[in-house]
C-alpha cells in the first residue's frame, strides 16, 4: 500500500476538462433516467473517481455522488482534518466526512432525494458489502441499478489531457529502465534503482513485477525478499502519474542483446500497428507472421472503470470486448523464441477507421 | 471453522484489503479481486481477475487450483453454487462484493468476519517474528528518511529515498505519509511538491511490511536547531507516548492506553487537541493491515491480550508548533509491553548545511 507524489496541477489537468467529463456523465444519466450515480473509490479502485475529479485516495475509501447537474459531492471516510488536502488535490463540490460510507450515502439521498428515483452504481456487483449493506437495507435499496455500461460508454477514447499524462507516466518508466545498472546481480538492487528513479521523476505509484531469470521461468512475480538475476530477465513496470496508469515490460540481457529479441520487438511493433477498433484479436496476425517464434500469451488492457487497467482482450479468452479507436490501452505480450521467452509491453493509442494503432512513446 | 460449523470459507480480497486473504491463504493480490476457497485442511482454490495474477499465484502456490476470469465475482458465485449443500461462509465484510453478499450466504458474512478478526488479533510466534523484522526495518527506514530530509528537497524525494531503501531490503510494501512546515500543518498526507525549508517540522509515519506484516514508527524532526517551543512540545508528546506504553498490559483495555496519553495533554492544557477535530486515533493494531484493530480510543473497550501488536502514537496538532507525531511499535507480553522500535525518542535535528 504505497503512494508517491499526489498533487494537482491545473495546467496539466484544467478544471474545465474534469467538468466536461462530469458533464458527459450527467448527460448519459439524464438519458438513462438516473437520479444519481454513486462511484466508489479506494486504493485498489481509484480510477473512475480520479478521472472525474482528480482525487486519488492514498488509503481509505470514498464515494462520489454525481447528480444530474452541479458539481459532484465526495463522501470521504477520511477524518475532517484531511478535507483541505482533498480539496487541494481534487476538483469536487462539497466534501463530507463519512466514516460509514453506505450510511452516509443513504443519509445524503434522504436529504437530496434523487429525481428520477433510480440510483446508478458504477460496478454495483463489486461494491464492498461494508459500503453496500447500509444502502441495500435503506429505503433506497430497491432503486439501486448497475451503471457500469453507462460509465464505460463515455470513458474512452482518451482526451488529450489523459494522453499527455500517460505519456509522462511512460517516460518515467522508460527513464527508470535506463537507470538499471548493467552489473545488477539481485532483484532487490534492481527494484531499488527502478523505484528511486520513478519516484524522483514524480511517479504517483510504481508497481514492479519481475521474472528474475528468463531461462528458468517467464512468470512475472511480485517479490518479497530477494532473488538472483539471471543473464536474461524481464521487468514489468506499472506506473501511475497523476492517476493515469501505463504498463511497460522490457527484457534485459546482461550480455549483448540477442538477435532473436530484435525480431520479437519488431513483431510486437507490427502487432501494435495491426490492432485497431475493428480488430482486437492478435491470433490471425500471429498465424501469418513470417518471424520465428510464437506468441504464447498476450493481453490488451485499458482503463474504463474504477480499476487502473482492465482486460479488453487476451489470448486466453476468444471474444474481446469492444473498445473505440483513440482509446489509451496497454499491450503486453510473451513470445516463445527458439532461445527462450521474450516479454514486452507498451502503451498505445488504438487505431480507428482503418488507421493503425500507434505506440504512445 | 469446525467450531463454527463452517465447511468452506470463501475469503475475498483486493490490493486495498488483502489482509484477510493473506491470513487465510497466504496470497497477496496486486490488482483486481481475488477469492480463496478454504476448507478445514487449508486453502484449495483461488479465483483471480487477471491472467498475470493467476500465473503469478500458480508460481507462488503450485499446490492450489488457481484460475482467472474477467468476471471473477461471477465465477466465484458459480463455484460456490457448485459446492452444493456444504456449509459455506463468506468474509470479510470489507471486501465481499455486493453480488456475492446479495446471495444466500449474506447471513454468514458478519460471523465469519468476526471469526477471522479474532484469529488475526493475537499473533503466532512466526507472525511476531515477521513483525519484529518489520520494526527493525522501520527503524532503518527512518534513518534513511532523516538523511534524506534536507532544505530544498521536495517531500516526494524523501519518500523516493525511503522506498528505494526498502526495495533494497526486499520489502515490497510500505505505508508512508508525511508533513512539513509549521503551525499551518494540520496533519500528514502523501508527499507533495513542497520543498523543505529551514525551521520546518518534518513528520512521518513509516510502515514497512515484512512477510505481509506491517510495523510502524512515527517521528518528528526539525530542519535546523529546534526552538524552545518545539522542544517543549516534544516533551509533551514524549510524556504521552511513555504514558501510553506504560498502560499496556494484558487485561487493560484499548481505552486505557488512549486515556493515559490524552490525560498528559489535558494536564498540559492541550485537551482540545485530543479530540477528533485535530486527531484520529492514539494508536491502532498492526499486523497484516496498516490500521488494524483495536483503534486506540477512549471509547474502545477491547481487552489487550498477550501477542497483540500495536503502534502507540499520540499524534496530533499542537497550537504552537503544528502537527507533531511520535510513536512506537509494541507487542503486548504477559507482564506488560515489549517496545520493538529502537529509534531514540528524540526530537531529531537535521543540520541546515
Amino acid at each position: 500500500m504505497r503512494r508517491g507524489l499526489i498533487s494537482w496541477s491545473r495546467d496539466e489537468v484544467p478544471p474545465s476538462v474534469l467538468e466536461a467529463r462530469v458533464a458527459r456523465l450527467q448527460e448519459q444519466m439524464r438519458a438513462a433516467e438516473l437520479g444519481v450515480v454513486l462511484i466508489y473509490t479506494s486504493f485498489a479502485r481509484p480510477s473512475a473517481v480520479a478521472w472525474l475529479t482528480h482525487f486519488v485516495p492514498y488509503w481509505n475509501e470514498a464515494l462520489l455522488v454525481v447528480q444530474p447537474s452541479g458539481a459532484p459531492v465526495l463522501l470521504a471516510a477520511f477524518s475532517k482534518r484531511m478535507h483541505d488536502w482533498i480539496r487541494s488535490v481534487s476538483h469536487v463540490g462539497e466534501v463530507r466526512s463519512a466514516p460509514d460510507l453506505g450510511r452516509a450515502a443513504a443519509a445524503f439521498l434522504k436529504e437530496r432525494p434523487p429525481e428520477p428515483s433510480r440510483i446508478g452504481v458504477l460496478e454495483l456487483d463489486a461494491l464492498p458489502w461494508s459500503v453496500a449493506e447500509p444502502l441495500v437495507k435503506s429505503e433506497y435499496g430497491r432503486a439501486l441499478v448497475d451503471a457500469t455500461g453507462l460509465f464505460t460508454a463515455i470513458r474512452q477514447p482518451a482526451d488529450e489531457v489523459e494522453i499527455r499524462l500517460a505519456r509522462r507516466a511512460a517516460t518515467i518508466a522508460v527513464q527508470a529502465f535506463k537507470a538499471i545498472p548493467t552489473a545488477a546481480k539481485s532483484a532487490s538492487e534492481l527494484l531499488s534503482v527502478l523505484e528511486r528513479s520513478a519516484r524522483l521523476d514524480g511517479a504517483e505509484e510504481v508497481l514492479p513485477r519481475l521474472a528474475p531469470d528468463l531461462r528458468a521461468d517467464a512468470t512475472l512475480r511480485r517479490l518479497e525478499g530477494d532473488a538472483l538475476l539471471g543473464e536474461r530477465y524481464a521487468v514489468e513496470l506499472s506506473v501511475a502519474y497523476k492517476a493515469t496508469w501505463v504498463r511497460i515490460t522490457r527484457c534485459v540481457s546482461t550480455h549483448a542483446v540477442p538477435p532473436s529479441w530484435r525480431g520479437a520487438a519488431d513483431r510486437f511493433v507490427e502487432t501494435v500497428e495491426r490492432l485497431n477498433e475493428a480488430n482486437l484479436s492478435l491470433e490471425p496476425q500471429v498465424a501469418g507472421s513470417v518471424r520465428p517464434g510464437k506468441t504464447a500469451a498476450w493481453t490488451l488492457e485499458t482503463c474504463r472503470g474504477s480499476p487502473p487497467l482492465s482486460i479488453v482482450a487476451t489470448g486466453e479468452v476468444p471474444s474481446p470486448s469492444a473498445l473505440p479507436g483513440g482509446s489509451l490501452a496497454c499491450l503486453s505480450m510473451q513470445q516463445d523464441l527458439n532461445d527462450g521467452p521474450w516479454l514486452g509491453g507498451a502503451p498505445l493509442i488504438l487505431g480507428s477507421g482503418g488507421q493503425p494503432s500507434r505506440l504512445l512513446i | 471453522m469446525a467450531d463454527e460449523g463452517i465447511d468452506i470459507l470463501v475469503v475475498a480480497g483486493n490490493p486495498w484489503r488483502c489482509d484477510y486473504l493473506r491470513f487465510a491463504a497466504d496470497v497477496t493480490p496486486v490488482e483486481g479481486h481475488a477469492f480463496a476457497f478454504i476448507d478445514r485442511e487449508g486453502p484449495v482454490r483461488i479465483i483471480t481477475e487477471h491472467p498475470a495474477e493467476a500465473r503469478r499465484l500458480r508460481w507462488e502456490r503450485a499446490e492450489l487450483d488457481v484460475t482467472w476470469s474477467i468476471s471473477a465475482i461471477e465465477e466465484t458465485e458459480t463455484a460456490i453454487r457448485e459446492l452444493g449443500k456444504r456449509r459455506i461462509a463468506l468474509a470479510p465484510r470489507a471486501a465481499v462484493p455486493y453480488r456475492l453478499a446479495m446471495g444466500p450466504l449474506a447471513a454468514s458474512i458478519a460471523p465469519a468476519t468476526a471469526l477471522l478478526d479474532r484469529l488475526m488479533l493475537r499473533k503466532s510466534p512466526s507472525e511476531i517474528e515477521a513483525f519484529r523484522r518489520a520494526a527493525v526495518l522501520a527503524d532503518e527506514g527512518y534513518a534513511v528518511f532523516r538523511d534524506a530530509a534536507r532544505v530544498g528537497r521536495p517531500e516526494y524525494a524523501l519518500v523516493a529515498e525511503v522506498e528505494a531503501f526498502f526495495r533494497s531490503r526486499g520489502c515490497p510494501e510500505n505505508f508512508q505519509i508525511l508533513g512539513s512546515g509549521g503551525r499551518e500543518v494540520r496533519g500528514m498526507h502523501p508527499p507533495t511538491e513542497r520543498r523543505l525549508a529551514p525551521g520546518d517540522l518534518v513528520t512521518t509515519e513509516l510502515t514497512p511490511c515484512v512477510d505481509g506484516y506491517y510495523a510502524q514508527i512515527c517521528r518528528t524532526l526539525v530542519l535546523g536547531e529546534p526552538s524552545k517551543t518545539q522542544e517543549r512540545a516534544f516533551a509533551v508528546y514524549n510524556e504521552a507516548l511513555e504514558a501510553g506504553i506504560a498502560a499496556i498490559r494484558p487485561g487493560a483495555k484499548a481505552r486505557d492506553v488512549a486515556r493515559a496519553q490524552n490525560e498528559v495533554f489535558r494536564d498540559h492544557g492541550l485537551g482540545d487537541y485530543v479530540t477528533s477535530e485535530y486527531t484520529r486515533v492514539r494508536g491502532h493494531g498492526l499486523g497484516l493491515y496498516v490500521d488494524g484493530q483495536p483503534a486506540v480510543l477512549e471509547d474502545v473497550d477491547l481487552d489487550l491480550e498477550p501477542d497483540m501488536t500495536l503502534v502507540v502514537h499520540p499524534n496530533t496538532y499542537h497550537p504552537e508548533v503544528g502537527y507533531f507525531v511520535h510513536g512506537d511499535s509494541v507487542r503486548v507480553i504477559p507482564d506488560g509491553c515489549e517496545v520493538l522500535t529502537r529509534t531514540p525518542r528524540r526530537l531529531f535535528s537535521v543540520p541546515l548545511v
